[in-house]
């Protein structure tokens, strides 16, 4: 029997299908739908990773006190007196004036920012809160930082009492909208809104004189962390080998004993990069587990199909069909039974994925949004039919195998 | 008697079955030779259990025998593959079951034009000779009927006309109207009688129906897995 009319009378076994068929469908769909849905959300992780990659800034670098793999603040016990007039507890590793001085004899950096950071009390309109406030190098932030302005300006090099703060703290934080050249009650004192971020945030930015003045506990001089941006993002692994000489000569450190980190952006990204696809794998294999479900499934159904059409067979053998026939009518069957399986997973695998980002709500997971490539629809279909025919490649032989005697009389 | 010069499309020679049945092995056949020849019309006949199933599975190249040489148009079936077999059996000999044993998802059609796809015949000349066919038994007006929407007799002209599809010289109809009542079973007889005597098939009809043996020309009776009489009518 030729190809094409195997595959017609193959075709005609599913249509004419009872509903044991379809449940075996179900096990393929849902299988089918959670692979893609959760490829879909790996891809919408992928793409947004690499936008965030590009608008982080991959030539920034981040150089905090105190050094531990675990990534906590502080790292060995070793004290240090505080130079440039910095007031320094015996215990506390800080970075100071005499780092940044140290810093700027390295031509790769471009320019450097200074900030301190901790959470502060707010007031507007009679409505308090507590948030995050970062004091930074107004002359260089702006030139800086990866941020951008939607409302009004950056800090300038002669703002005092001003702020820029995040879009969330000025839309919806408050009961009022904080707009610009609104006043803002901070640890008591007064400040405007100079400009609002593009963001989702409800952080604060002032001039890094202020934020000294306004932060009780932090010493002037004494910085949380420096931001270095380097003239050529290419050689970043380059450049951060010299600042981390440098810095390990100047803090009389040595790479075993070190007590400052640096961090990039990029090798930030590419390490969240690396975990959520290890993460997406996790769930990936257990959508595999599924399909590996319905593949039994279809074993079972095809098993039984060829028992229940013993006499078909028989009849089919006893008007000329050759093994062959009856092997790829039944391997046809099953493989269709794992197409249709597909498809429809395909179909709920689209919906469902389209609807994951509002299911998951914010987490950082899905944040990315998510995006159904043909890819990963054509693998996913290829990936049932193949279930299909592995798992109904038994039965299909068993039943090409019998004898056309036994089959007849097979009631 | 004179040579008969006619082609021998059947021979068994000295054909044993034996079933085994756990220790036990069970002969169904014992020795049987029959020799049928192009345009015979034989009616096989015996009691239950006088090997006449079996008999038939034998002659239809459906089962192999334990001992001896089966050979269908002069070939030793034992020496073809089961896909040759298959292939030739499906050219040469058409089969009519007491149950008719269509495909009930198929519609009659459908049934009628199945050997023929099995025989990879070209699709126009498959369905002009399957409506051919099917005008023939007439039942013209049933193409796209499924069996289950088809009376017993109609069922079983289905089936007729699915044995003739293929054109093969050769039918062999077990019990054809075993489950018919005897007006409808005498006009399927009528029709196999038309095939044998219009169109010179070969007829092999396996039967427990001494009544239907008469439409035969030459009458073998089984009985405990032996020939024990072979009647051939006078032949005008």
């Amino acid at each position: 029997m030729k190809l094409i009319k195997c595959f017609k009378h193959a075709f005609n076994m599913v249509v004419h299908s009872k509903l044991r068929s379809w449940l075996t469908i179900i096990g393929i769909v849902i299988g089918v739908a959670a692979v893609i849905a959760i490829v879909s959300l790996g891809e919408g992780m992928q793409s947004q990773m690499n936008s965030q990659l590009n608008a982080l800034g991959g030539d920034l670098l981040t150089i905090t006190a105190g050094y531990s793999r675990g990534g906590g603040m502080w790292g060995g016990g070793r004290g240090r007196d505080g130079g440039g007039g910095a007031v320094a507890t015996e215990d506390e590793i800080v970075l100071d004036r005499s780092d940044l001085q140290a810093l700027r004899g390295i031509s790769d950096i471009l320019m450097m920012d200074t900030q301190i950071r901790d959470s502060v009390e707010v007031s507007f309109l009679g409505k308090k809160g507590t948030v995050s406030l970062t004091g930074v190098d107004q002359k260089v932030w702006s030139q800086i930082t990866t941020l951008t302005i939607r409302d009004g300006r950056f800090l300038d090099s002669a703002d005092q009492n001003v702020v820029v703060i995040g879009a969330r703290l000025a839309d919806t934080y408050f009961d009022q909208p904080l707009g610009i050249n609104k006043m803002i009650t901070i640890e008591g004192s007064s400040f405007r809104v100079v400009g609002v971020l593009d963001d989702s945030s409800t952080t604060i930015y002032m001039p890094l004189q202020m934020a000294y003045q306004i932060l009780d506990d932090k010493d002037n001089d004494v910085y949380d962390s420096i931001i270095v941006k380097v003239k050529d993002e290419n050689n970043l692994d380059e450049s951060i080998a010299k600042i981390e000489n440098k810095l390990m000569m100047i803090r009389h450190v040595t790479a075993k004993d070190r007590d400052f980190s640096i961090s990039s952006n990029k090798q930030m990204s590419e390490q969240r990069a690396e975990m959520m696809s290890s993460m997406s794998m996790f769930l990936l294999a257990i959508a595999a587990v599924s399909l590996i479900v319905g593949a039994v499934g279809i074993a079972n159904t095809m098993f039984t199909s060829v028992i229940e059409k013993t006499k078909e067979i028989g009849i089919m053998k006893a008007i000329g069909a050759k093994n062959r026939d009856i092997l790829l009518i039944f391997l046809l069957n099953a493989a269709l039974i794992g197409l249709v399986g597909g498809l429809i997973g395909a179909f709920f695998g689209g919906l469902l994925s389209g609807a994951l980002p509002t299911l998951m709500g914010g987490t950082p997971f899905a944040r990315g949004g998510t995006f159904v490539s043909l890819n990963s629809v054509v693998m996913a279909l290829s990936v049932s039919m193949l279930v299909g025919v592995v798992a109904g490649a038994i039965p299909a032989y068993q039943g090409s195998k019998l004898k056309p005697v036994d089959a007849l009389r097979y009631e | 008697m004179k040579k008969d010069s006619r082609q021998t499309m059947l021979h068994l020679e000295d054909v044993w079955k034996i079933y085994q049945m756990g220790e036990v092995e069970v002969p169904a056949l014992r020795g049987v030779n029959v020799e049928i020849k192009k345009g015979d019309f034989i009616a096989i006949i015996g009691a239950s259990g006088s090997g006449k199933s079996t008999m038939m599975n034998l002659i239809g190249c459906l089962d192999m025998p334990t001992r001896g040489k089966i050979s269908l148009k002069g070939k030793d079936i034992s020496l073809l593959s089961e896909s040759e077999l298959s292939s030739f059996r499906g050219r040469t000999i058409g089969f009519i079951f007491q149950q008719y044993n269509l495909i009930p998802s198929m519609t009659a059609f459908q049934n009628v034009l199945l050997p023929l796809e099995f025989l990879e015949v070209d699709d126009k000349k498959a369905t002009e000779q399957a409506k051919k066919i099917l005008d023939l038994v007439g039942l013209s007006d049933k193409f796209n009927s499924l069996p289950s929407q088809l009376s017993g007799g109609q069922q079983q002209r289905v089936s007729i006309a699915r044995s003739l599809v293929a054109d093969p010289e050769i039918i062999l109809a077990d019990e054809p109207t075993g489950a018919l009542d005897s007006v409808t079973g005498r006009e399927i007889l009528d029709m196999l009688q038309r095939l044998w005597k219009d169109e010179g098939k070969t007829i092999i009809l396996v039967t427990h129906d001494l009544k239907l043996a008469d439409y035969a020309h030459t009458t073998i009776e089984l009985m405990d897995g032996k020939i024990i009489r072979t009647h051939k009518k006078v032949i005008k």
